[in-house]
């Protein structure tokens, strides 16, 4: 039996497709579904259509926490960009034979689950805790600084829990930038910071929104750490989701959130898309 | 300005690139450093532009030392192998580069960088980005790059080595042209004799991390003062010396299977030592007529390579290469012919 290359290529993808299909895509449409129906103390009113769930994000209450969560990642973004440059510069300076080592120092906190991180972060952070412990001994502090219930904690710990989507691809895109371009660069008169400025960060550029779109879509819809470290009055759109969905059982708005959170973060990967084209 | 290197050293690790390099290089000289792959030549040439940093030894500039003085700081520019142009700017932007970190005024810049391109036969092709411009137009760009900050010396490293045969021929008659017009100081590394010879006024041969010998081209083909130097820069045909016996005004040698041979007059420098006779082939010759050595020889290959033909001989146990200008008519395989050149022609080396 014969079959077209056509088909035996989707033979191929069938498996994975079915799986996303299944997990992904039928709960996806249900949700959207959900979202435009009401809620009753009978349940799900499928019968009738609404936008009702959406108005109520425009409550001041809500969109205080779409903000919040907006200024977290973009916050956390910034950071990590201005952390990471300098790594990546340094790494690719190194010995080939040490690189891999290195990145896999920097890959292992990813090997430990966010909510033991979340957990031990809080250990830290904590009114007394280790760090707080510490500044009061040294008498650097007269009274312990709030670290976590509030926006502080979670960019502590979000900062070194997503900087390797960042790191990964700037390693790579400034490793691949031929060293004689900063050596010309270089006898026409441009000093180190001008070779960053006029050669690696054009090049690296669209390397650094790729991984910096990721980390902010993974700010966007982090869960454990907000949940952990923000505590009931630093609410984020995720923790906002899970509580309306679950403890309220309120579907068709907690699907309306989610929702609005994918097309919001769409929208943001489509600028970020723009944004990736240098210009000078 | 003139350059001069004095005991340059470079380690690699473990691996010595450079092992005691002078040079001394007067103004507006072309001079190239001429070897091998891995010689050190790329190694020195980065030295002097502030890539590397010397383990021992000084650079001057004019007599002033800029050993460890910034790359940026040192008014040179380097052309490389692979153009190096700024993908992400036009050629105009890249020719601009080095004035604008020298922060050059708007209307000034845009004149230097618009002649600079017409110097280079690119006018128009300033909006192009590297990606829309051929191979030898790119390394173009890079000289008009390099040539635009009027640099203190301009280094080309393996500049037309990634160019095909026929560009890298009108190429090195342009680089010629405008080296000559605006006198720069020029160092030039490459491997390739031809390209050396046709450019250079002085050639420094390198190998291992040592210079062989330095000269005009001229010096190097036809008294090379090492075996090496003399295959390097050309083919040789290398007969072993016994000894060397000087007697009424004639310096004659005997091979070591019992030939003797008329060497010339300073070859009696080396009497009563082992030494190499070396012969180019297109100094050898059939044609009848008076020549200091005549020898019996049997016709063993004929290569017929356009302009000339590659003859090999044997004499006894010794084969030898002659080319004669244009086609071997009179010669056949396995004729026996008196094969002859003048003393004078040769060169003897004590060389071990």
């Amino acid at each position: 039996m014969t079959r077209s290359p056509r088909l035996r290529g989707i033979g191929f993808v069938a498996p994975l497709l079915v799986v996303m299909a299944l997990a992904y895509v039928w709960p996806l449409w249900q949700a959207m579904l959900n979202s435009l129906h009401a809620n009753t103390p009978h349940g799900i009113d499928t019968a009738s259509w609404t936008l009702a769930n959406f108005a109520r994000l425009s409550d001041p209450l809500y969109t205080e926490v779409l903000l919040r969560t907006l200024r977290i990642s973009a916050i956390v973004s910034l950071i990590t960009a201005a952390l990471v440059y300098p790594v990546a510069l340094h790494l690719t300076r190194m010995a080939p034979r040490w690189q891999p080592w290195v990145i896999l120092a920097f890959v292992s906190p990813f090997l430990v689950s966010t909510v033991v991180k979340s957990f031990g972060w809080s250990l830290l952070l904590r009114g007394n805790g280790l760090i707080n412990a510490a500044l009061l001994a040294l008498h650097l502090t007269d009274a312990p600084l709030h670290l976590m219930l509030n926006e502080t904690g979670i960019i502590i710990a979000l900062v070194p829990g997503h900087f390797m989507f960042v790191l990964l691809p700037l390693w790579t895109a400034i490793a691949g930038i031929d060293p004689a371009l900063g050596w010309a660069a270089g006898t026409l008169g441009a000093r180190r910071r001008q070779v960053f400025r006029h050669v690696i960060l054009p090049l690296s550029w669209p390397a650094l929104i790729t991984g910096l779109v990721i980390n902010f879509i993974m700010n966007m819809t982090a869960f454990a750490a907000p949940a952990i470290l923000g505590g009931a009055r630093t609410l984020v759109v995720s923790v906002l989701a899970y509580q309306v969905n679950l403890e309220q059982l309120d579907w068709p708005f907690g699907s309306a959130i989610a929702v609005a959170l994918l097309l919001f973060t769409l929208t943001l990967v489509g600028l970020g898309q723009k944004l990736a084209v240098w210009r000078r | 300005m003139s350059l001069r290197v004095e005991g340059l050293e470079k380690h690699f690790g473990t691996v010595a690139a450079v092992r005691g390099v002078d040079l001394d290089v007067p103004s507006g000289t072309f001079f190239t450093l001429l070897g091998p792959s891995g010689c050190g030549k790329t190694t020195i040439l980065r030295s002097i532009a502030g890539i590397y940093t010397p383990d021992r030894g000084r650079i001057l500039l004019d007599g002033i030392e800029v050993t460890t003085r910034p790359i940026h700081a040192r008014n040179m520019a380097l052309v490389f192998q692979n153009h190096a142009l700024f993908p992400h700017m036009t050629a105009f932007d890249n020719v601009a580069f080095g004035l604008r970190m020298r922060r050059v005024p708007r209307a000034e810049l845009r004149t230097r960088v618009d002649e600079a391109l017409t110097l280079v036969r690119l006018d128009g092709l300033g909006t192009r980005v590297p990606a829309e411009l051929s191979g030898g137009q790119q390394q173009r760009v890079a000289l008009a790059r390099a040539l635009v900050v009027r640099p203190s010396l301009l280094l080309l490293d393996e500049p037309l080595s990634n160019l095909d045969a026929r560009l890298r021929d009108e190429l090195r008659v342009e680089l010629r042209a405008l080296q000559h017009r605006l006198g720069v100081t020029t160092i030039l590394v490459t491997h390739d004799i031809e390209e050396a010879f046709v450019l250079s006024d002085r050639v420094a041969v390198l190998r291992a991390g040592r210079i062989e010998q330095i000269g005009a081209p001229r010096d190097l083909y036809r008294t090379p003062t090492t075996r090496f130097v003399a295959n390097f820069v050309g083919p040789a045909n290398e007969i072993s010396l016994t000894s060397i016996e000087s007697a009424d005004g004639t310096v004659c040698g005997t091979t070591d299977t019992g030939l003797r041979l008329r060497l010339p007059q300073d070859a009696a420098a080396l009497a009563g030592r082992p030494a190499w006779l070396i012969v180019r082939p297109e100094h050898l010759s059939v044609a009848p007529g008076p020549l200091s050595n005549r020898l019996d020889a049997v016709v063993d290959d004929l290569v017929y390579a356009g302009a000339a033909t590659i003859c090999r001989l044997r004499i006894g146990g010794t084969a030898l290469s002659m080319q004669i200008p244009g086609e071997a008519t009179t010669l056949t395989l396995g004729a026996r012919v008196s094969v002859g050149w003048q003393a004078a022609d040769s060169v003897v080396l004590h060389d071990p």
